[in-house]
């Protein structure tokens, strides 16, 4: 009972993990429309800042959020800027996916040429170490990701919903041409967004950082399962990004320690397939705008 | 990305061979000749490399660039081909056997997990292609028995050609050069056939494709059967090359990519372009590879990144693309589309006789649509309608905005399944069929256009027309001759090498009028082709129908044109919320009551009583 327990808890703390991974994710796919294929590049560079910061400055991992979130924006919307905002009026998809996709690519090898390919530990400061939960346990490092990962949904509901920008956002997610005839500054908003998104993925990769190993190809392993995170949750819904990665959690822990851990991503991407081919505006999707389907 | 390389630029009657092609073919010899000449194994290793990327990368784009659906895990493919090729070499079956396997089962594997992914578009099919990579990756991993694996497979020694292990490089050579061949010739010929017609169609247009007798599914199933198989059979060449393989080097994304990127830099969907974009990077990154070593871990990578981005922002149809840029813009006389000798046919120019419901040469019912009924929630959009289309009549099809008439058309050629009631049509035998979906709809001989022009805007006039006329012609050069006649008799006959999308909304109308006919389809369903065209175009509209007519085409025009539709229709039928309201010859319903309160109220309708 104890071990179903703790394989129970095991699965939510890899869910909060998941969810702040793929908050932004949802998030830019929603506004703007793009399938980041970056995103999990993303997440390396801003893990890697953080291992620097905390090697070389002796900083606390967690300090790092004052740089490291603030440089992620920055990149977003220079990509969004740069590479995605002179493709948005590109009439074949495979435009925008090949760009994310090289981007990608670039920042991988990019990686691997700066930091060659060993990993880098970043020093945790103790949270890896275990609280007691009664009979469980859990690393303080994942409570914390789990918390931060619930303070990052409602804080964005909250600024999507109330302020200003957040209806603007809102208006352009819904109809980019009504939004721009009401004087929404378009542009202004899809670089906004991107920013955001990748800022987003900046927290993560602060939270993240002190208990994974850094290495160039992580992104990769953590990005598969965000995109299985946002499909199953709807697409472009924060809400349900953050429910759909406490469900791949709980089956990721509970496959890993029932089936094998080495079949759990088979099990993981299994769903993910089932999801898209039958339900793809996800478990919790509302009647959105389906703008994937034909 | 037109789809159209270097081969419609000279055409079928005047094909020639002009300097793309002889570039292009010395362009191949070269891969065989150069490494054959100075006969160093690295040189050598880096052509074989070049000719496997291309290889590969052709047969990717049969399904990425004809069929327009952007894979990332086609690794899976040549990963099956690659293990296929192993274990049953270990077993004492040789390769030049063990590739044929690996190609069957990648075939199967392929169909099966496109199928489900088909109606899934752009990045989603990517995500759900790059999913179906890992789940067979960890699977492979999970198997070790079969696989060997994280640990991989090491062939037994065995050297020689039964074994396809050599010690020396050009034997290698000599075999991938020849799948190179291979796979060239399938993409080239796909490309030109009805096949490739097909599937570009499918790409640019779904339901356009299904109204002109395309079967969809059954046409991209084709295409992920032959890319899977080619792949496969480039993997067991590679494994024997390399004589080891893992898990993680045959199910890599990052080789996926790497695949669909060199037909990205090439030119997306043209035949040549996979083979230049990996002309032009392999021998690069090799070279860095080798000479930088491990002080340049990752440079080659970052490399292919950012080469790909530079040709998403600036060059997005490859090399490809700039080539057919500046051969327009330098010999501007020399792509002069070839016009035919066929000149124009002009309409008859009927003096309009006043239809007669029962002028001779109307026949037979060929259409019967018995109680047919559709809901859309709480819509009821199409209540009990009942009718029935004869031999050769025209029958117009009017009522206000909103009354269920396209839907109605929708129903009657298989793009929607009715709720209740029955459409039978029927064929040559003579017999009534019910068909179910619009290719079998087309098989019977239905043609229809759609309100909302749907051309296959990268195709050229010429190419959209042939698609129509594929369903009569299986030969490409005599679909093109039908497309180019359709095309006069249109009058877009000076726009023959235009792309689809640069005309003007009066063009796109012709064009699907265009498409439908080259079909010779024996019942017509047009739906307000005349809309939007000026006073000039609906008169030679109408002459053309009439000559359509003439030919013994049944034809259900939905028109606001009234001009059109007192002069074309021998019978009308009008549709109100979804209900007929009133049915018999022109000019007697334009005069009852109902047709004017459906169409400008009670109060108007009263006032005239």
């Amino acid at each position: 009972m104890t071990t179903f327990l703790q394989v129970l808890l095991n699965g939510l703390m890899l869910g909060g993990l998941f969810a702040i991974v793929a908050i932004g994710l949802t998030l830019i796919f929603g506004i703007v429309k793009v399938v980041n294929f970056a995103h999990g590049e993303f997440l390396m560079a801003g893990m890697f800042v953080t291992w620097l910061i905390t090697t070389r400055l002796g900083l606390h991992p967690y300090a790092s959020v004052i740089i490291v979130v603030p440089m992620m924006f920055l990149l977003g919307a220079l990509t969004q800027r740069v590479l995605i905002q002179p493709l948005m009026s590109a009439e074949d998809d495979h435009v925008q996916i090949f760009a994310t996709v090289g981007l990608s690519t670039a920042m991988i090898n990019l990686a691997l040429l700066i930091f060659g390919a060993d990993i880098a530990n970043t020093p945790n400061f103790g949270l890896r170490t275990p609280i007691e939960i009664g009979p469980v346990r859990v690393l303080s490092g994942q409570l914390y990701i789990f918390i931060a990962a619930i303070i990052l949904v409602a804080a964005l509901q909250l600024f999507l919903k109330n302020s200003q920008t957040g209806r603007a956002i809102r208006a352009v997610a819904q109809h980019r041409v009504a939004a721009e005839l009401m004087g929404v500054n378009v542009p202004r908003i899809y670089i906004l967004s991107f920013g955001l998104g990748a800022a987003c993925v900046g927290l993560a990769a602060v939270l993240i950082a002190p208990l994974y190993p850094t290495s160039s190809n992580i992104g990769t392993y953590f990005v598969l399962t965000a995109f299985v995170v946002v499909v199953l949750g709807g697409l472009g819904s924060i809400p349900g990004a953050f429910f759909g990665a406490l469900v791949i959690g709980l089956v990721d822990s509970l496959s890993g320690f029932y089936i094998g851990s080495d079949l759990r991503e088979a099990v993981v991407f299994g769903i993910f397939l089932l999801i898209l081919i039958l339900k793809p505006s996800g478990l919790f999707g509302k009647r959105m705008t389906l703008s994937h389907l034909s | 990305m037109s789809i159209s390389d270097i081969h419609s630029q000279t055409g079928m009657n005047t094909r020639s061979i002009g300097w793309p092609q002889v570039a292009f073919g010395v362009l191949l010899a070269s891969l065989l000749l150069i490494p054959l000449g100075i006969d160093n194994a690295f040189v050598s290793h880096v052509f074989i490399t070049i000719c496997l990327f291309a290889a590969l990368s052709t047969a990717w784009n049969i399904v990425g660039g004809f069929a327009g659906q952007l894979s990332l895990g086609h690794a899976v493919f040549y990963g099956i081909g690659g293990y296929a090729g192993v274990i049953l070499f270990n077993l004492g079956v040789t390769p030049w056997i063990g590739m044929f396997v690996g190609a069957a089962v990648a075939a199967v594997v392929g169909m099966v997990i496109s199928y489900p992914c088909f109606r899934l578009k752009g990045p989603f099919y990517t995500l759900a292609s790059i999913a179906f990579l890992e789940v067979i990756r960890v699977l492979s991993l999970h198997f070790k028995d079969m696989t060997g694996g994280a640990t991989g497979m090491m062939i037994d020694l065995r050297l020689g050609w039964t074994w396809m292990v050599f010690r020396e490089r050009w034997p290698s050579l000599l075999i991938v050069f020849g799948m190179l061949l291979v796979t060239l010739g399938v993409a080239w010929a796909i490309r030109r056939s009805r096949l490739g017609f097909y599937l570009v169609a499918t790409r640019e247009r779904e339901s356009a494709a299904r109204a002109a007798g395309v079967r969809t599914v059954r046409v991209r199933l084709i295409a992920v059967a032959i890319s899977s198989a080619l792949c496969a059979m480039l993997g067991t060449f590679h494994a024997m090359y390399l004589t080891y393989i893992e898990p993680a080097a045959m199910f890599s994304l990052a080789f996926s990519i790497q695949i669909a990127m060199f037909a990205l830099i090439g030119g997306i969907g043209t035949v040549a372009g996979p083979l230049l974009g990996a002309a032009l990077l392999v021998p690069i990154t090799e070279w860095a590879r080798a000479s930088l070593g491990a002080s340049a871990l990752g440079l080659h990578g970052f490399v292919y990144g950012i080469v790909l981005i530079a040709f998403v922002l600036f060059m997005p149809n490859g090399i490809m693309g700039a080539i057919r840029r500046f051969a327009r813009s330098g010999g501007k006389a020399a792509v002069e589309p070839a016009q035919t000798e066929t000149g124009p046919i002009v309409a008859p120019a009927h003096t309009v006789a006043a239809p007669d419901p029962d002028r001779p040469g109307i026949g037979q019912d060929i259409l019967k649509v018995e109680n047919l009924n559709k809901r859309f929630g709480g819509l009821h959009v199409t209540r009990d309608v009942n009718f029935t289309l004869r031999e050769g009549e025209v029958l117009g099809l009017i009522g206000p905005n909103g009354a269920g008439k396209t839907t109605l058309f929708n129903m009657i050629s298989g793009f929607l399944t009715p709720d209740e009631g029955k459409v039978s049509l029927r064929g040559v035998d003579g017999q009534f069929h019910q068909p179910t979906n619009p290719a079998d709809f087309a098989a019977l001989g239905m043609g229809r256009t759609f309100q909302i022009v749907q051309p296959f805007a990268a195709m050229t006039v010429e190419e959209n027309i042939m698609v129509g006329a594929f369903y009569r012609h299986h030969d490409e050069r005599d679909a093109r001759e039908a497309a180019r006649e359709t095309a006069w008799r249109m009058g877009l006959g000076p726009l023959l090498n235009a792309e689809a999308r640069g005309l003007t909304i009066g063009g796109l109308k012709r064009l699907e009028v265009a498409r439908v006919m080259a079909m010779q389809p024996r019942v017509l369903l047009l739906d307000e082709v005349m809309a939007g065209i000026n006073q000039t175009d609906v008169r030679r509209a109408i002459d053309l129908m009439l000559s359509i007519r003439d030919t013994g085409v049944s034809i259900i025009a939905i028109e606001h044109v009234m001009q059109a539709v007192m002069s074309l229709s021998d019978r009308v039928i009008v549709l109100a919320s979804g209900e007929v309201i009133a049915e018999g010859r022109p000019q007697d319903v334009v005069r009852d009551p109902h047709v004017v309160e459906a169409y400008l109220g009670k109060e108007f309708a009263h006032a005239h009583a």
